[in-house]
């Protein structure tokens, strides 16, 4: 490890939250325009977080905020992983023990409410998970293995072999921002719902932690989209400003379905899309080793 | 060697003869004596070397006619019960058995002399049987009393007799190279299974030992064919002898894939693959030890054992396709059907049928790091799936039922037996433990067949459904304290023992990996795994898996938590129930809208009617079935 990559983590240790805080700002800007009011400053995400860790650490199980800090601790594991073009395949791994810890977390408590988000966030789980797994598959496929980092030989963009990934794609990124339609185990939304779902039982400097988290997972949600076309960084960070677009303009125009549809839609159409696409790949694409 | 090798089929012998001999008393002594000496022996195995051992042929004769004495004798138990009990369909296959046996007997020109072959997947099996087998055994000393009293029953004797008549069965299974000796030691299992999963002598213990013999004489039937027919047309009679004959060649791969499917089959069944996976539900009836030992952690393995065995006969063929394929099939099957389950054990029988599944599934790839990720998922699984089985029984004892929903607040009750499962369920589901590295390997070179690869990713996914389910169940709160809890050492010891290993084997993995699993697969295909281990990370030519690194991190963040701890001091408060709390009587009440008192409840989602028993299993006898019929077709043509 040279001093670059120690530069390029410390970057992303500071950056990240930095601009995962700005998006939610902005998500917060936008969603109010789009709903007729003039929101709150770009930085209010940020006034949030300083003032939840200035309020008493209010739990109701012992052990709740170790799932917080196992969440946050993965979550910059990943994107770090990502960052340096490591193994997808084992990034999804890291990834999920962050969402696994947020959702124990949240059964922790016992809370009836927080058990119901989390048993909800498990089913999105089955939603999410196989299509983030066949995104990392159609990298093998073209590369020849599972490290970001061979994306760079690729010929053309990632966006061109796999189009119909991107799309599932798209619907993933609405599953984890827990944006309308998708928000069932814990809500943006006062609207949504009466209690916070899945974080019901977190306050004070446990919430804090959690927002501090998602700060860097919206980092790293739209840096797998930035992926698909990696080799043009203006182009990469386009693809990610759609995708954000995306989410927004889904949460506010649609309201919260049932989570078997998300499922049903998932385990159907998404699917089967991206397999689609998978098979694709293989036989135009695929060289065997 | 030789010395070592009869000591690990006498010592556990003696040992049942003992619990038979000596009172109920002595049973700690003795169950602690045999895991000393289980442990002892393994480790003198695996430093004895490796090689095959002959037999010498001064005692070739006598050692023959046991052998021909003890099958007689298994023949004739399995008519003997099934006549008893009138169970026509068991009496019928032992009836073929039988035949098979007898025309065996008459026709095929016997072996001159017969070996034992120690290579590095005996010793591996061999620790697992012997160290997972023996602290098994120590954790019932702990259990049997309270079972019994519970059940009005008074049979231990019978219990420590099988279950030790077992582990010398199984010791010879993983070490015999002969065909006829293994064939002996497979059936004596199925006996031993039979024996134990009709350990509570009600109707339903007894139908679900006869179904669990009668799937396994199928597969018994399947494997005594492909002995006779290896034997008449090939002259084969050992284990080995199979894969030397087919080699690399692909004409001889040809030739013996008939006699090598009908192996598989018999494989298939003794690890209750798809069609045959009733007989392992059907035996979570037995005890839990039982459970832990012979249907997750040993026997069920002897079936992915022999077809991991039998790799050089079919790598690279369109047997190894549809063998792949057809295990990438159990795989997801059954992790739907786990999702659907709320009782424990039964979760814990799907979950064990997929992982063997994934193991076939590997072995049916048949590339070298395929072949050493298989032999990995045998040696983690078979320790978290112990550990995880014990843990289900000391539950049921501490809360009287093996119900998911009935867990919730566990970890209230039962800290540490709690800590000890969730160790379990996170070792099977989540980096940086053995399950998972071995199924990341299994995925990434499954990802050349894009179908098997389909198959292995929804079945990951079901994974992580059905574990997290039930590892935010236990670890949930619901503050009552009220269940009574006894930490036995001879029931925490084991369960302790078994966690310290799933720890210890996850952290030197790649130690066992160059130690053990890649001389192995040297040996078997002739090129080992391009594998190596710098840094702490496991990478292929496809890809890294950083366990270090997730340990690392794991440390950190486990003090990261202790030093931000006391920045802010913590209050406890109540639920949020809406403010309807209703703190005098209990944390959960609250008031409803007549002004009653309610206590809030949650449950899981187990999805009964997509993925429930009723919907999928006709479905998977299909197409297992279809697929079997694909692999016997490929061997013929």
């Amino acid at each position: 490890m040279n001093s670059f990559d120690i530069l390029k983590i410390v970057l992303v240790l500071i950056g990240a939250p930095i601009l995962g805080c700005l998006i939610a700002g902005i998500d917060r800007k936008l969603t109010a325009r789009l709903q007729g009011r003039v929101g709150p400053p770009l930085l209010q995400p940020y006034y949030d977080v300083v003032k939840l860790f200035k309020k008493d650490n209010m739990i109701v199980h012992p052990a709740q905020n170790f799932y917080v800090v196992i969440y946050v601790v993965f979550v910059i594991l990943s994107l770090l992983m990502l960052v340096f073009g490591m193994d997808m395949l084992m990034i999804i791994f890291v990834y999920t023990i962050s969402s696994v810890a947020l959702i124990v977390g949240g059964m922790s408590t016992g809370s009836p409410y927080a058990r119901v988000g989390s048993s909800r966030e498990i089913m999105a789980i089955l939603s999410y998970e196989p299509i983030l797994i066949l995104y990392a598959l159609a990298i093998y496929l073209l590369t020849g293995t599972f490290k970001l980092s061979a994306l760079s030989t690729l010929s053309s963009p990632l966006l061109a072999y796999i189009p119909l990934i991107f799309i599932s794609m798209l619907f993933v990124m609405n599953i984890k921002f827990k944006k309308s339609p998708f928000d069932y185990s814990t809500s943006h939304h006062a609207h949504q719902e009466l209690v916070k779902g899945m974080l019901t039982e977190y306050s004070g400097p446990g919430l804090g932690g959690i927002e501090i988290g998602h700060f860097y997972e919206y980092v790293f949600l739209l840096g797998l989209m930035f992926m698909f076309w990696s080799s043009n960084i203006i182009i990469g960070l386009l693809l990610a400003v759609i995708a954000f677009l995306f989410v927004i303009i889904m949460d506010n125009i649609t309201a919260r379905v049932y989570w078997q549809w998300m499922l049903k839609v998932s385990w159907s159409i998404l699917l089967i899309i991206s397999i689609a696409n998978i098979l694709i790949v293989y036989y135009f694409y695929f060289k065997p080793a | 060697m030789l010395d070592t090798i009869s000591l690990l089929i006498i010592v556990p012998v003696i040992f049942s003869i003992l619990f038979v001999a000596l009172p109920k008393s002595l049973y700690k002594i003795l169950a602690w004596a045999f895991f000393i000496l289980g442990v002892a022996l393994s480790v003198k195995l695996v430093m004895d070397g490796t090689g095959v051992v002959p037999v010498p042929e001064s005692n070739f004769a006598i050692l023959e006619n046991i052998v021909f004495v003890l099958e007689v004798l298994v023949i004739l138990f399995i008519l003997a019960v099934s006549l008893k009990y009138k169970n026509w369909p068991t009496l019928g296959l032992g009836i073929i058995s039988a035949a098979i046996f007898g025309y065996t007997y008459a026709n095929v020109h016997g072996a001159e002399g017969a070996a034992f072959n120690i290579d590095q997947f005996s010793q591996i099996m061999i620790l697992i049987v012997n160290i997972v087998g023996t602290a098994i055994i120590l954790f019932a000393t702990g259990y049997m009393d309270h079972y019994e009293e519970h059940r009005h029953l008074n049979r231990q004797k019978i219990f420590y007799f099988t279950m030790s008549f077992f582990l010398a069965a199984m010791n010879g299974l993983v070490m015999a190279d002969t065909l006829g000796w293994l064939f002996l030691f497979w059936e004596l299992t199925t006996l031993c299974s039979f024996v134990l999963i009709s350990y509570n002598m009600d109707e339903e213990g007894i139908n679900n030992g006869f179904r669990a013999l009668a799937l396994n004489l199928v597969g018994g039937i399947a494997f005594s064919i492909g002995i006779v027919l290896l034997a008449t047309n090939y002259e084969i009679s050992t284990l080995s002898g199979i894969g030397a004959y087919a080699g690399t060649n692909a004409t001889a791969m040809a030739a013996v894939a008939l006699p090598v499917a009908l192996l598989c089959i018999g494989g298939f069944a003794k690890s209750a693959q798809m069609p045959f996976q009733s007989w392992l539900l059907g035996a979570m009836v037995a005890p839990t030890p039982v459970s832990a030992l012979l249907h997750s952690s040993t026997m069920v393995n002897a079936g992915a054992f022999l077809v991991v065995k039998l790799v050089p006969a079919f790598a690279g063929t369109n047997l190894g396709t549809a063998i792949a394929l057809f295990g990438a099939f159990t795989f997801v099957m059954t992790s739907a059907l786990a999702l659907s389950q709320r009782n424990a054990k039964r979760v814990l029988a799907y979950s064990t049928i997929a992982n063997l599944g994934l193991i076939i599934a590997s072995a049916g790839i048949g590339t070298p790091l395929a072949v050493a990720a298989a032999i990995m998922l045998i040696l983690f699984h078979a320790i978290s799936k112990a550990l995880l089985f014990l843990c289900t029984g000391e539950i049921e004892h501490t809360i009287g039922s093996r119900d998911i929903e009935d867990m919730s607040g566990l970890i209230n009750k039962a800290p540490l037996l709690t800590m000890l499962i969730s160790l379990g369920m996170i070792s099977m589901l989540l980096p940086p433990f053995g399950v998972l590295l071995t199924k990341w390997v299994t995925m990434e070179v499954a990802s050349s067949n894009p179908i098997v690869s389909i198959f292995m990713i929804l079945g990951s996914a079901l994974t992580t459904v059905y574990y997290v389910k039930w590892l935010g169940t236990i670890l949930s709160t619901t503050m009552d304290k009220n269940a009574v809890h006894h930490q036995k050492p001879e029931t925490y010891f084991p369960l302790s023992f078994l966690g310290l290993c799933i720890v210890a084997t996850s952290i030197l993995v790649f130690s066992i990996y160059d130690a053990f699993i890649k001389p192995q697969v040297a040996t078997m295909l002739n090129i080992a795994p391009s594998v190596t281990g710098a840094g702490g990370q496991f990478s292929s030519e496809i890809g890294t898996f950083a366990y270090a690194l997730i340990f690392i991190v794991i440390a950190l963040a486990i003090l990261i938590y202790y030093a931000t701890k006391n920045m802010f001091a913590p209050r406890m408060s109540s639920y949020y129930l809406c403010g309807e709390n209703s703190l005098e009587k209990d944390r959960l009440m609250f008031r409803n809208g007549l002004c009653a008192y309610d206590k809030s409840s949650a449950s899981n989602i187990y999805l009964q009617n997509v993925f429930g028993e009723s919907k999928l299993t006709t479905l998977g006898y299909v197409i297992s079935i279809l697929l079997i019929v694909a692999a016997l077709a490929g061997g013929v043509l």
